[in-house]
């Protein structure tokens, strides 16, 4: 592992994940994964189908619970939180598939976000206009999101977590199924999110240019342990994750 | 196109002609028709009202039925007042439909559903079985007070309707659009911090204090009540009415009722028939028109509209 290249931000330690372990049945699907998240940072989660990127983000985000470890957020020990608990504290998570209301208008969408915390038709109506901006969503406001061509609806998606104000953002995949341009622009969000909005994000993604463009340090999973962190320069040349990819022909 | 205000309009004239025909008809036979298809329209809307969040609630019938018994018993057994006793129907409804949902709105469709059922027919048996409320025979004596006696009608129209305004209210607040996101996929409500067992809950409680207020007027209506009044086939009928006016529309399950309790009033006759009849009814409604009545009414008009152009 390169620990030495792991540490690009001296940031406070928003997330901090300790020995986590999740069996489903029989199947162990993460097991000994302990991780960072530093205040500031964009850190890239990889791996490859199954790895178990998906259920890190279950078990961080209150979805489901650890069969053992422990999950720390914003300083406060959050191992069998709920899901609103964890989100409340300032980590809301989006989704791999199904990740928006598809049945409501974009509006409706983006106004779910902002019930927790803030008051008042306007000033929710502020925020909605405020995320949709962001996203590229202003000329669709009334579209149902089902509607939406599937670029949008990845940004629907965001929009959505964006409007819950968090202070640490999970993006599960965001880019699948994005066109040239989509990526660009989506790449240009987090990194305003990053920089004039002070959010801290977690990526997971199939998307390795992308990856390679957006994050600051990298943890790589394979059969639901840790298999690698450090830059993404490193990791990219790391032999053991070049063997994990290829291994499963990828 | 009809729009929003002016369809709440039509509605608001409706329940004011309702109110005055209750008010001012003579034969007491219409006067407890008009009460008796606001109750089912409150019971079909209260029904629809928890399928905003996908699910479909039996108990509807239990909390009506808990309405009526706590209207009754209060009224008949402890001699309260009258208004007393309208004001706890719905209390008492909403308070053992919140405890009803906390435990089991863990579960979700077909399982939601079955404990519904199940606990319907629990609190029928458990009227059958207590002697101090009258056993299977139920409970008889619930008047209203000499002085309004002859406005009573009137009165429980004027209240069924504004219930059925306040469903409608809600349903069009932040709450409402809160439930709908729910039903459409609730991992995203509780991805932004939203408490999605307390906002079922509560779902569930605003339906149960609608029924259980049309319960304790149902009582002063009919004068007595028993426990087969209460059976989760209540629910089922409010099912028909609401899947024959249609599902979509707030005003769907009111249309429902009004049309197949009148229908009602004429399949009585041929009574064997009746349930044949109803579950004919709504075998044909799903299969032929899916939206219902108002759904019907909507193509309908987009059809005139197209042709016109
Ligand atoms: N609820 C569940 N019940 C049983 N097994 C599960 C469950 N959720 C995930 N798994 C299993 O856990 C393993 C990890 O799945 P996960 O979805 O986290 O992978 P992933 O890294 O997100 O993959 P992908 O890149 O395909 O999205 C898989 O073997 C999967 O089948
Ligand atoms: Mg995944």
């Amino acid at each position: 592992m390169s620990a030495a290249a792991s540490a690009p931000t001296g940031g406070e330690v928003l997330l901090r994940a300790e020995r986590l372990e999740r069996r489903f049945g029989g199947l162990t699907a993460i097991s000994d994964f302990s991780f960072e998240l530093r205040e500031g940072e964009i850190l890239g989660l990889i791996g490859p189908n199954g790895a178990g990127k998906s259920t890190t983000f279950n078990l961080i985000s209150g979805f489901i619970r650890p069969s053992s470890g422990r999950l720390v957020v914003m300083g406060r020990d959050v191992t069998g939180a709920s899901a609103m608990t964890i989100s409340r504290l300032g980590l809301v998570r989006t989704f791999q598939h199904n990740s928006l209301l598809s049945e409501m208008s974009v509006i409706d969408n983006i106004l779910i976000g902002t019930y927790h915390h803030r008051s008042g038709h306007e000033r929710r109506m502020e925020k909605v206009r405020e995320v949709a901006g962001m996203t590229g969503l202003t000329d669709h406001l009334k579209a149902i999101a089902g509607n939406l061509p599937h670029g949008l609806q990845r940004m629907l998606s965001i929009a959505i977590a964006l409007a819950a104000e968090p202070r640490i953002l999970c993006l599960d995949e965001p880019l699948t199924g994005l066109q040239g341009a989509e990526v660009g622009a989506a790449l240009d969000l987090f990194e305003a999110l990053r920089t004039t909005h002070g959010l801290t994000i977690l990526l997971v993604e199939h998307n390795m240019r992308a990856v390679m463009r957006a994050c600051d340090r990298v943890i790589v999973l394979n059969y639901g342990r840790l298999l690698a962190e450090g830059s993404p320069e490193a990791v990219s040349r790391d032999e053991a994750v070049i063997e994990a990819y290829l291994g499963r022909g990828r | 196109m009809l729009n929003r205000s002016s369809g709440v309009w039509i509605c608001v004239a409706l329940a004011i002609g309702a109110v005055l025909f209750a008010l001012l008809a003579t034969n007491p036979y219409y006067t407890s028709l008009v009460v008796w298809i606001l109750t089912n329209a409150v019971l079909a809307s209260a029904l629809r009202f928890v399928l905003q969040i996908g699910e479909l609630n039996i108990a509807t019938a239990a909390f009506f039925g808990i309405g009526a018994y706590t209207a009754a018993i209060t009224a008949v057994l402890f001699g309260w007042p009258f208004w007393l006793t309208l004001v706890l129907a719905p209390l008492v409804a909403a308070t053992l439909s919140a405890l009803f949902g906390w435990v089991t709105l863990r579960a979700k469709g077909p399982y939601f559903l079955l404990i519904s059922f199940a606990v319907t027919e629990v609190i029928r048996l458990i009227y059958t079985q207590t002697n101090a409320i009258g056993g299977n025979s139920g409970l008889v004596g619930m008047f209203p007070p000499m002085a309004i006696d002859a406005y009573y009608p009137a009165l429980a129209v004027a209240l069924l309707a504004a219930t059925l305004f306040a469903l409608y209210g809600v349903e069009r607040s932040d709450l409402g659009r809160m439930f709908m996101a729910i039903k459409n996929n609730d991992a995203i409500p509780r991805s932004v911090g939203l408490n999605v067992v307390f906002l079922k809950v509560l779902c569930v409680v605003i339906a149960a204090a609608a029924v259980g207020l049309a319960g304790g007027l149902h009582a002063y209506a009919n004068n007595v009540i028993a426990p087969a009044d209460f059976t989760y086939f209540v629910a089922i009928l409010a099912l028909a009415y609401v899947k024959i006016g249609g599902e979509g529309h707030p005003f769907g399950p009111v249309l429902g009722a009004a049309v197949l309790t009148l229908v009602g009033q004429w399949v009585a006759g041929i009574s064997a028939w009746e349930n044949i009849f109803y579950g004919a009814v709504i075998v044909a409604t799903v299969l032929a028109f899916p939206g219902g009545l108002v759904g019907l009414a909507t193509r309908a008009r987009s059809l005139v509209i197209r042709s016109g152009q």
